[in-house]
């Protein structure tokens, strides 16, 4: 039914521009106008023998349907308007001396000329059009036009006929330029959309879009590839640890075992001593105070190989002979004049021993 | 007009902020912080070893230390020195590599560290099966364990006496054990000039007891005895694991005093460290005098030290650390001492 229309409505354009496709869809906007203007006279009549034929049925049919409500009432003024400007349009477009008026004289003679086919549908959508006209507004009805194009395809055959003036060799005409027509457009109909992802495009433009397109992806991809090298640039340096110990790590992991072991060792041996004395009581700080003077000076005593053991065991101390403590020694910072001043506190250590986790590792060079 | 009173209104107090204390309040040392921020804009990832660091130097630090685009490094040692700060450290970034500096307030020396390799704690932890890192471990600092050190070589004596005072140092006559909880060891590797950088956690783990047993006191939970023919099977069967866990005897502790439920004085502890981020692999590569300024005491590609290497290696290197320099605008002083060098 749509494609019979729509051949119709093309059957029709094509009758009078068969070489411009654009202007197809103008002149059927066009043509579907005169036909409305023209129409509004004859609707009632036709309505009216409507009822005669089927009654509240036909009336029901279509009172559902949702296009074609806002038929809009026409004036005379746009009817005018309207007839002037598809005389402009035909006089621009065709190259007639005399452009075809409208002839709104005789509708019932085309009346009768309609091809019996479109009979049977054509008054029923007249006269629902005309019922619901009235109760729109008229500043859209124009759009409305353009909307239902297609289903008005039938009514701007009459139109046509109107336009050619002479009605008996137009249609005859007709018919010849419609089956030509009808070949033409059901080859195309039948011509399925390429898979092309451009789609169906004129074939100038595809080359267009088409360099477009590979530009597109030239850049994105410079774009891919410059994010990766941005990403690299960021992660430099990154290194996911492996899931399992490797020999390195443990034996990072044996080194610093061997340091807190000893560091406990060494608090166990300071702290065993002081057992059963609270630090923080009075009376048991000078006992303290005692045993730790006692232990410093033992400590002092003692030559870097009797006490130092590295923690890592890495490092074999050199063996100058001198006191293990380090700021004891004769060449003490004294190595480095530079590193004279933001070594101050390092050597406020010297009221008692105090050892440091590390202090170990430091002592023994 | 004003002369209701908003009855609501609550009369203004100061509140009063307990300060952290800036000295340990059993021995009277001074207690070093830090800052850790950064110079320049930093990536992702290196953002999130900055937030590692300074997890790591909890609890003395900043941890949510903002730093904008303007700040340059004179406001942070104002507002160091207001706020008793000693230490910084300070990462950047360049086209090449990260670099560390670690830097003592006031007035030097500054250590500049490459950092060959990174691994976050995130990834530690993600690279392990059962990752152990609770909270409370933060709130004690850290020990720190120097290994390889003692080389004799100037820069790293410079080195260990920054290392070393980074951290409050630990009196071994007053300390807790249950405030050693983490370990941070610098390992020197002589051959390739590098220092590996760990985090530990230190956990430790009665000897002898059968992981049953353990487990149950530990857990307060009824165990499940329904496999056992007698209850003094669940003793003396030997559970999963109880032997591997005899087998190093070196990392056996006897304890002066108990640290939680499971480990007593009286018993033998098993010391066991699990790794838990950031892990890095340093380069040192530079030792300025002042903070971030002065005089180059010593360079790894500059003539200022006195070593013999390889001198096309070095002017290679140093070529590419140039141009790593201009790139980066924040550093602009080190350029030029760059060139001077």
């Amino acid at each position: 039914m749509l494609q019979l229309k729509l051949c119709n409505c093309v059957k029709i354009n094509a009758q009078l521009h068969p070489h411009c496709r654009i202007k197809i869809r103008g002149l059927n906007i066009m043509a579907e106008e005169l036909q409305l203007v023209s129409e509004a006279g004859k609707m009632f009549r036709k309505r009216k023998m409507e009822h005669k034929k089927k009654g509240g049925k036909g009336k029901k049919k279509f009172k559902g349907v949702p296009f074609n409500e806002k038929r809009a009432k026409i004036d005379n003024k746009m009817k005018k308007l309207f007839e002037k400007r598809a005389r402009d349009y035909n006089s621009d477009t065709e190259d007639d001396a005399e452009p075809a008026p409208v002839s709104r004289a005789k509708p019932t003679s085309y009346d009768k000329q309609k091809p019996k086919s479109y009979g049977k549908e054509k008054p029923k959508s007249y006269g629902k059009e005309k019922r619901t006209s009235y109760r729109k507004e008229e500043d859209d009805f124009e759009e409305e036009w353009v909307d239902d194009e297609g289903e008005d395809g039938n009514e701007e055959l009459e139109v046509s006929e109107d336009e050619d003036g002479e009605i008996q060799p137009g249609i005859t005409k007709f018919i010849d330029g419609c089956k030509a027509f009808r070949l033409a457009f059901k080859k195309l109909l039948k011509k399925s959309a390429s898979d092309d992802i451009l789609g169906p495009v004129l074939s100038a433009h595809k080359k267009l879009v088409a360099e477009k397109l590979a530009e597109e992806d030239v850049e994105r991809k410079d774009k891919g590839e410059a994010k990766k090298e941005k990403h690299l640039i960021r992660e430099k340096g990154h290194a996911k640890p492996a899931n399992f110990l490797n020999a390195d790590e443990k034996s990072l992991i044996a080194v610093a075992t061997k340091g807190v072991v000893k560091l406990f060792n060494a608090v166990n041996k300071a702290q065993h001593a002081q057992k059963g004395l609270n630090p923080s009581r009075a009376k048991d700080e000078k006992a303290i105070k005692k045993r730790r003077r006692e232990v410093f000076f033992s400590e002092l005593g003692k030559t870097p190989s009797q006490t130092a053991v590295s923690k890592a065991g890495a490092s074999n101390s050199p063996k100058d002979e001198g006191p293990s403590w380090a700021p004891l020694r004769d060449n003490y910072m004294l190595t480095n004049p530079k590193l004279k001043d933001w070594d101050k506190n390092t050597d406020t250590v010297a009221d008692d021993v105090r050892m440091s986790a590390d202090s170990d590792s430091s002592d023994d060079e | 007009m004003g002369r209701f009173k908003n009855k609501n209104r609550k009369p203004f107090v100061k509140q009063i902020v307990k300060k952290p204390p800036t000295v340990d309040h059993v021995t009277g040392d001074k207690i070093p912080k830090s800052f850790v921020f950064s110079r320049g804009k930093l990536p992702g990832p290196l953002r999130q070893l900055q937030m590692d660091l300074r997890k790591l130097m909890l609890p003395y630090t900043a941890l949510k230390l903002k730093e904008t685009k303007r700040n340059n490094l004179r406001d942070f040692v104002k507002l160091a020195s207001d706020m008793m700060v000693t230490h910084f450290l300070i990462l950047s970034k360049t086209d090449s590599a990260a670099y560390l500096r670690v830097a003592r307030m006031k007035n030097g020396p500054t250590l500049t560290f490459k950092i060959h390799e990174y691994s976050l704690a995130a990834d530690i932890a993600q690279s392990q099966l059962r990752p152990r890192c609770p909270a409370e471990i933060f709130k004690t600092p850290p020990l720190i364990v120097l290994s390889g050190f003692g080389t004799g070589e100037q820069h790293l004596k410079v080195a260990t006496l920054i290392f070393q005072n980074i951290f409050p140092a630990i009196d071994i006559n007053t300390v807790k054990l249950s405030s050693c909880q983490r370990i941070v060891l610098l390992n020197y590797d002589k051959e390739t000039k590098l220092i590996d950088f760990r985090h530990y956690s230190i956990r430790l783990q009665p000897v002898g007891v059968s992981r049953r047993i353990r487990k149950f006191v530990q857990n307060h939970q009824v165990p499940d005895l329904r496999s056992l023919q007698d209850v003094s099977d669940f003793v003396t069967k030997a559970g999963y694991g109880s032997e591997s866990e005899a087998d190093d005897e070196a990392a056996t502790v006897n304890l002066s005093s108990d640290i939680g439920r499971v480990n007593r004085a009286s018993t033998k502890s098993a010391v066991k460290l699990q790794e838990i981020g950031p892990r890095m692999t340093l380069q040192l590569v530079k030792i300025e005098q002042g903070l971030c300024t002065g005089d180059v005491i010593f360079s790894e590609y500059g003539n200022v030290t006195k070593k013999s290497e390889n001198e096309e290696e070095d002017e290679q290197e140093s070529d590419e650390e140039m141009d790593e320099q201009e790139n980066e605008d924040e550093e602009e002083q080190e350029i030029e001492e760059e060139l001077e060098d």
